[in-house]
C-alpha cells in the first residue's frame, strides 16, 4: 500500500508507493535529494527518518553503519517506506524553487513551423488544461516508434497555454528525425514533467544574463518572457549565438521586447566567418560576451543553455571573469559519452 | 500522485544551517587586540581573503557525531588486530620480505600522519575564518587517529621483525628518511594557506591515492589483514580531508584573482615535492611487494595522468594549469622505481630495512611492464650485480652520495630523455653552491633560497661530525641499527621466516 512522505526541511509531501525507494519517490515529484551511486554503497543520499518506520534494503553496512541504523538514518536510494514517514535530507532550501510534481500528460500537435533550416518549432495542445512549470524546465516526450523518451526545454511564455518546443534535427536521431518529417499537425503525443533545476532565481535580485546556443534558446526565451511579463526591473541580457544570419530565430520577437523594456537588452551572433550579410556581433558567443562586459562578471547571475562545449566555454569565461559557481545555473543535456567523460569532483553541479 | 507542501509540519533548520550556526557561533571578532595581530599568519602570504563567510563547510560532522562515528571505526579495527595478533597473521605473509614495506612505512609515513596532526592544528589556529577553522581541528584529530592505529598495528610485527624497533628515532636521523621528513618539515614552516595547499591539496587529493592505495593494496594482497583493515579504517577518513583540500582550493581562487598566481607556484612545489617523495612507493610497488598489484608506471596513469587530468581541466577554469613538470614526472614513471631501487640496494648497510635483487620471473614482470626500458638499462645493472653476489662480493657502496639540496634524494637521477647520463642542476646562494637532481628542485631551491639553504643534509651532517662519528659503525650506532640492515639473505628476518616454514611442513608432513 502507498504512504505519505514527508520531506524536511521542505515541508513536502508525496506519496510513496509500497517497494519505491524513497529517492525515486522524491526525485519523481520534483524533489532533488543529494544522490550519487544509486545502490547503497556511497552514502551521498543519507537521510534522517524523524518519524515512521523504513526497510533499508541493500545499504551496505559500510556505507551505513550500525549505530546509524539505530539513530534512524536511511539511505535514500534503498529505504522503502513501511509506514507515513518524515525525513530530514541535506538539501537546501531554493526560495525560487517551486517543486511542481512530475505528471503524466497528453497533448495534440496544434502548429508545426520551420525556424531555422534544422530547427522545427512544435506547438501542443494539452488536455485538461494548461501546463504547470518554472520557465527553464524540460519534459520528457514519448514518440511513437522512438525507443524511450527525449528530453526538450519548454520554450513558451508561462501565459501561452500551449507547449512550445524547438526541435533541432539531430543527424541520424531516431527522435527528431520523426518530429522533422512525420510528425503532424492533429498527432496526438504524451509526456511527462516538468522536469530540472534550471529556472531563475529570481530572489537573488541580481541582474540576470542569459546566454543561449543555438535550439538552447527554448527555455531563455520562455525565462525572459516570464521574467519581463512579470515586470522585472533587474537589468537583463540575452546573447543568442547562431552559425549564420538565418539561424537566429526568435530575433524579430526579442527585438520588440527590447523596444519595449529598456533593462533588456538582445545580442544575436553568427560564428561562421562567412556567414553573410550580417550587422550584429560575429565570433563565438562566449567571446562576444566577453568583449560586450570587458571580461568582467562579478555581480551578476547567468543562465546557460546550449550544446556541452558552448557551456563549457561559457563557464570559463564567466569564472575567469570572477562569476562563480553559486551564480552559474545551467541544464546540461549530456550525451552517453559526455557522461562518461572523467570528472573530478571540484565542482557540484556545473 | 500529489505533493503538497504541508503547512502544519513545522519548519525545522536544514543541516547545512545547523551545522553553520554552530560552527560560526564558535567566532568573535577580537576586540582588546586587532584581528590581524590574533591571525598574524592570515595575511602575510599575500592571499587575500574578502570574504570568510562564503567559505562551504566541505562536510557537516558534528563533534558528537565525529566520536561516534571514530569508535565504531576503533572498535571495528582492533578486533582485527587482535584476531590477528592471537592467530599469528605475521606466519600468513607471503614472505618475509613484505614486511619491509611496512618497515618504510612505519619509519617514513606514520610519523608524517604525526606532523599533519600538528600542522592541522596549527594552520587552524591561523585561520582567521571559523569555517576552515573547525575543518583543520577534526581532520588534525584525524591524523592523531591514525598515527596511533598504525603504531599499534605494527607494534605486533616489532615482536618479531627487525627494522620497526627504533622508528621516531630514524624519522629525524636515518638519511633517506629526511626525504619525508623535510617534505613535511617544509610544509608546516609555511604559513596556513600553503600547508593547505601542500597537504590538503597537493598530497591529500592529488597524489594520496598513489601513496595510501599501494600500501593498503599491497597489504591486502600479501596476507596482512591487520594492515588493510587499519588503511580501510584510516581511508573512510580521507573522503573528507579530500573535500577539505578542494574547497580551500577553490576558496583561495574564488577569494581574489590575484590569489590565482600563488596557488599555482605553491601546486607547482608541491607537486614536483610530493612527486619526488612518492618514488619511494614506486620503488616499494615495483620491488618490495612479493605478490604485486600493479606497477608504478601503471598506477601513477590511472591517479595522476587520468585522474590528475580531469582534475585540472576543471581547474583550468579558473585559470590552473598542470603543474610545471607534470610530463617530466609522467616520463619518469618509466626510471623512478628502478633507479631507487638501486640505491638502496647499494646502500642497504646503512638502512633500516632490507633490500634484495629481484629473481628471474620478478625481472620478467619488470621487462613485461617496462618493455621501454627495463631491459635494456636495468636488467644489465642487475644481472652484474647478481654475478658479484654468486662471487661473495655482494655490492655495497661505502662512499657517501651526494643529495640534492631540495629533496634530500642522493643524486642518481638521470636526464630527461636520456636515462644513461646523471642529472646535475645547481645555483649560487650567498657564496656557496647548492646541488640538485632536477630542473624542478632546483626551481623551489631558487624561490625560497633562504629556507632551503637551511636544510639539514644527512650527507653533510655526517661529514661535519653531527651523527655519532666518522666511521660508518659510529654512524649505524647513532642510528641504533641492530641487525636491521644488510641484505635480506643474511637477515634475521629470512632465518626466522625459514624456521617458522620449516616448523609448518614439519606439522603438516
Amino acid at each position: 500500500m502507498s504512504h505519505d512522505l514527508v520531506i524536511e526541511p521542505l515541508g513536502t509531501r508525496i506519496v510513496i508507493k509500497e517497494g519505491q525507494t524513497i529517492l525515486d519517490a522524491a526525485l519523481r515529484n520534483g524533489v532533488w535529494l543529494p544522490h550519487v551511486c544509486g545502490h547503497g554503497l556511497c552514502s551521498n543520499c543519507k537521510v534522517e527518518v524523524i518519524e515512521g518506520e523504513v526497510d533499508h534494503g541493500a545499504s551496505s553496512p559500510f556505507a551505513l553503519m550500525d549505530f546509524e541504523r539505530e539513530a534512524g538514518k536511511a539511505l535514500a536510494c534503498c529505504a522503502t517506506a513501511l509506514s507515513d514517514v518524515v525525513i530530514e535530507a541535506d538539501v537546501d532550501v531554493d526560495p525560487d524553487a517551486r517543486c511542481l510534481p512530475v505528471r503524466d500528460f497528453t497533448g495534440t500537435v496544434s502548429a508545426l513551423r520551420d525556424l531555422t533550416h534544422d530547427i522545427k518549432g512544435v506547438w501542443i495542445e494539452v488536455e485538461g488544461g494548461a501546463m504547470d512549470f518554472q520557465p527553464g524546465q524540460y519534459i520528457n516526450l514519448t514518440l511513437p516508434g522512438v525507443d524511450g523518451p527525449r528530453a526538450y526545454s519548454l520554450a513558451q511564455a508561462p501565459a501561452d497555454g500551449r507547449v512550445e518546443l524547438h526541435i533541432r534535427r539531430v543527424p541520424g536521431g531516431q527522435a527528431s528525425s520523426h518530429v522533422h518529417e512525420r510528425l503532424r499537425v492533429g498527432d496526438r503525443l504524451t509526456f511527462t514533467g516538468p522536469y530540472g533545476q534550471f529556472f531563475v532565481r529570481k530572489s537573488q535580485a541580481k541582474p540576470l544574463l542569459f546566454i543561449a546556443g543555438g535550439s538552447g534558446l527554448s527555455s531563455p526565451k520562455s525565462m525572459v518572457q516570464d521574467l519581463l511579463a512579470g515586470g522585472c526591473t533587474q537589468p537583463i541580457w540575452l546573447f543568442h549565438g547562431v552559425r549564420t544570419a538565418a539561424d537566429a530565430y526568435c530575433g524579430d520577437l526579442f527585438r520588440e521586447l527590447s523596444a519595449a523594456h529598456a533593462n533588456f537588452a538582445y545580442v544575436p551572433a553568427v560564428s561562421d566567418p562567412e556567414a553573410g550579410d550580417w550587422d550584429g556581433e560575429r565570433g563565438f558567443i562566449h567571446e562576444v560576451v566577453e568583449r560586450r562586459f570587458d571580461g568582467k562578471f562579478a555581480g551578476l547571475s547567468a543562465y546557460l543553455c546550449g550544446p556541452p562545449p558552448m557551456i563549457e566555454a561559457c563557464i570559463q569565461t564567466l569564472m575567469r571573469g570572477r562569476l562563480f559557481e553559486r551564480d552559474i545555473f545551467t541544464e546540461r543535456f549530456l550525451s552517453k559519452a559526455d557522461a562518461q567523460k572523467a570528472k573530478s569532483p571540484l565542482f557540484r553541479k556545473l | 500522485m500529489n505533493a503538497i507542501n504541508s503547512g502544519a509540519s513545522k519548519k525545522r533548520l536544514p543541516l547545512k544551517e545547523k551545522y553553520r550556526h554552530l560552527t560560526r557561533g564558535l567566532h568573535w571578532d577580537t576586540t582588546y587586540q586587532p584581528m590581524n595581530k590574533v591571525f598574524p599568519h592570515a595575511a602575510y602570504e599575500g592571499i587575500k581573503i574578502h570574504d570568510w563567510d562564503k567559505w562551504e563547510d566541505p562536510f557537516r560532522l558534528t563533534m558528537d557525531a565525529y566520536w561516534k562515528f571514530q569508535a565504531e571505526k576503533e572498535r571495528k579495527l582492533y578486533a582485527v588486530l587482535d584476531t590477528f595478533a592471537q592467530n599469528n597473521g605475521q606466519t600468513n605473509f607471503t614472505d618475509a620480505r613484505y614486511v619491509n614495506t611496512m618497515k618504510l612505512f612505519l619509519t617514513g609515513v606514520s610519523p608524517l600522519e604525526y606532523m599533519a596532526h600538528r600542522g592541522f592544528g596549527h594552520a587552524g589556529r591561523q585561520m582567521a575564518g571559523v569555517g576552515p577553522r573547525v575543518a583543520c581541528q577534526m581532520q588534525s584529530l584525524d591524523e592523531l587517529r591514525h598515527v596511533q592505529t598504525q603504531i599499534h598495528t605494527m607494534s605486533h610485527l616489532n615482536k618479531y621483525f627487525s627494522g620497526f624497533h627504533e622508528f621516531p628515532h630514524l624519522h629525524s636521523r636515518m638519511w633517506y628518511l629526511s626525504v619525508p621528513k623535510s617534505f613535511f618539515d617544509d610544509a608546516v614552516t609555511a604559513g596556513p594557506f600553503e600547508f593547505m595547499t601542500a597537504i590538503g591539496f597537493s598530497f591529500e587529493y592529488v597524489l594520496t591515492n598513489l601513496l595510501f592505495v599501494p600500501f593498503m593494496s599491497g597489504a591486502a594482497y600479501n596476507g596482512d589483514m591487520a594492515t588493510m583493515t587499519f588503511g580501510f579504517s584510516a581511508q573512510s577518513d580521507e573522503a573528507r580531508h579530500m573535500t577539505l583540500g578542494l574547497e580551500v582550493i577553490k576558496f583561495m581562487l574564488e577569494q581574489d584573482e590575484q590569489n590565482v598566481p600563488i596557488v599555482q607556484k605553491w601546486i607547482d612545489k608541491w607537486f614536483w615535492r610530493g612527486h619526488r617523495m612518492l618514488g619511494l612507493v614506486a620503488m616499494m610497488m615495483d620491488y618490495m611487494l612479493p605478490k604485486r598489484i600493479m606497477s608504478w608506471k601503471e598506477a601513477w596513469s590511472m591517479y595522476f595522468t587520468e585522474a590528475g587530468g580531469a582534475l585540472f581541466a576543471d581547474l583550468a577554469r579558473y585559470g590552473i594549469r598542470l603543474p610545471k613538470y607534470a610530463e617530466v614526472a609522467t616520463a619518469e614513471a618509466d626510471h623512478i622505481s628502478h633507479q631507487n631501487w638501486a640505491i638502496f640496494y647499494q646502500y642497504t648497510h646503512a638502512a633500516g630495512f632490507h633490500t634484495w635483487l629481484p629473481s628471474d620471473e620478478e625481472m620478467d614482470w619488470l621487462s613485461a611492464k617496462y618493455p621501454d626500458t627495463f631491459d635494456k638499462y636495468y636488467r644489465p645493472r642487475f644481472d652484474l650485480w647478481r654475478e658479484m653476489e654468486k662471487e661473495g662480493k655482494r655490492f655495497y657502496n661505502m662512499g657517501l652520495p651526494q643529495l640534492c639540496s631540495t629533496c634530500q634524494i642522493p643524486m642518481g637521477y638521470t636526464e630527461p630523455g636520456d636515462p644513461t647520463s646523471i642529472a646535475f642542476r645547481s645555483s649560487k646562494y650567498n657564496g656557496d653552491t647548492y646541488h640538485f637532481c632536477s630542473d624542478g628542485c632546483k626551481d623551489i631551491f631558487d624561490n625560497e633560497p633562504e629556507k632551503f639553504s637551511q636544510a639539514w643534509l644527512p650527507v653533510h651532517q655526517i661529514f661535519q661530525g653531527n651523527c655519532g662519528g666518522a666511521t660508518m659503525e659510529d654512524v649505524l650506532k647513532w642510528y641504533k641499527l641492530d641487525g636491521d640492515n644488510m641484505d635480506y639473505a643474511q637477515s634475521l628476518d629470512k632465518k626466522m621466516w625459514d624456521e617458522w616454514q620449516a616448523g609448518k611442513n614439519r606439522v603438516s608432513g
